[in-house]
C-alpha cells in the first residue's frame, strides 16, 4: 500500500489532514500506520489520543539503525530491523486502530 | 544528519522494499525535512496550499523538492478555503505552477474550536472539512484522481 506524505507550511492544516485521512482509511477497514515526523508533534491528538496519552508516546529510538562500514571504510547506517517490527515495538495504539510512530526529538542546535 | 531524521528516513527507505499497510507521514513544517531527503522514500507527496502567498510559495517549493527527489506522485490539496474566490486563487496558482489539486477543503472553524478542547476533527458532527478530507483519502487510496479542472 502507498506511503503518503503530507507537507506544507506550519499551521496549514497538515496534521488535521494527515490524522483525519489515517482515521478515515482505518474506519474503512484497512490497517494504517501513521508517522509523526514533525518536530512539534501533535498527530496523536488528531488520531484521538488525549494530551496526556499523546505526550506519553515514546519516539522511535535511533537504535533501530545499524552502523557499519561500507567497502571503502566509510560509516554507513542501515535499518537494523524490519519496519513491521519497528511498528510492533514502538507504535502507539489509537482509538481507530491507527498505529502511531513518533519521530525522535530533533536537536536543532546540533542538527546537520 | 540528525539521528531523529535518519531513523525516519531509513524506516521509510525500508518500507519501500517491503509490503506494508497504508502509511501516512505528517512531515515537518516547512522545507528542511524534505531537503534532507526524508521525502525521497514516499510514493505520494501531498502539499497543502492555503490561500495566502507564504503558504502557496512553501507548498510550491515543497512540490518542486518532491519532484527533484523522484517522488512518483506529487499532488496539492487546497485547504482553509473561505469562499469561491479563495478556491479560484489556489486553482490559478496550481495551474500556473503545474500542480494537480487532489482535493479542496473548506475553512471549518469548528476544527479550531475542537482543538481548544482536545477534540479531534473526525469527532466533530457534520464537519464539511472532514467530508472533504474523506473524499481526498478515498482518492489517494484508489489512485483515481480527478481531472485538473478548467484550464
Amino acid at each position: 500500500m502507498p506511503t503518503i506524505a503530507i507537507a506544507g507550511k506550519g499551521g496549514s492544516g497538515k496534521t488535521t489532514i494527515a490524522g483525519t485521512m489515517a482515521r478515515v482509511i482505518a474506519r474503512g477497514g484497512r490497517e494504517v500506520w501513521a508517522i509523526d515526523a514533525d518536530s512539534t508533534p501533535n498527530l496523536g491528538i488528531t488520531l484521538g489520543l488525549s494530551r496526556e496519552e499523546s505526550e506519553a508516546v515514546k519516539p522511535i529510538p535511533r537504535s533501530i539503525l545499524h552502523e557499519d562500514k561500507d567497502d571503502e571504510g566509510k560509516r554507513r547506517l542501515t535499518l537494523g530491523v524490519s519496519p513491521a517490527s519497528v511498528v510492533e515495538q514502538y507504535a502507539a495504539a489509537t482509538p481507530d486502530a491507527v498505529r502511531l510512530l513518533l519521530m525522535g526529538r530533533v536537536d536543532h542546535a546540533g542538527a546537520g | 544528519m540528525c539521528g531523529a531524521h535518519a531513523a525516519v528516513r531509513h524506516l521509510l527507505g525500508g518500507m519501500m522494499m517491503a509490503d506494508h499497510p497504508v502509511t501516512i507521514v505528517d512531515m515537518e513544517a516547512g522545507l528542511e525535512h524534505l531537503s534532507r531527503g526524508t521525502g525521497r522514500h514516499v510514493d505520494t507527496l501531498v502539499v497543502v496550499l492555503e490561500p495566502y502567498y507564504k503558504a502557496l510559495e512553501i507548498g510550491r517549493r515543497a512540490a518542486e523538492l518532491g519532484k527533484e527527489l523522484g517522488v512518483s506522485r506529487v499532488l496539492a490539496v487546497a485547504n482553509k478555503l473561505r469562499d469561491a474566490e479563495d478556491a479560484a486563487a489556489v486553482r490559478e496558482f496550481a495551474r500556473v505552477n503545474h500542480l494537480e489539486i487532489a482535493g479542496e477543503i473548506p475553512m471549518d472553524d469548528d476544527i479550531r474550536k475542537g482543538d481548544l478542547v482536545g477534540r479531534a476533527p473526525i469527532e466533530l458532527a457534520a464537519s464539511p472539512a472532514v467530508t472533504a478530507i474523506s473524499a481526498l483519502a478515498a482518492r489517494l487510496i484508489s489512485r483515481v484522481l480527478p481531472s485538473r479542472g478548467p484550464e
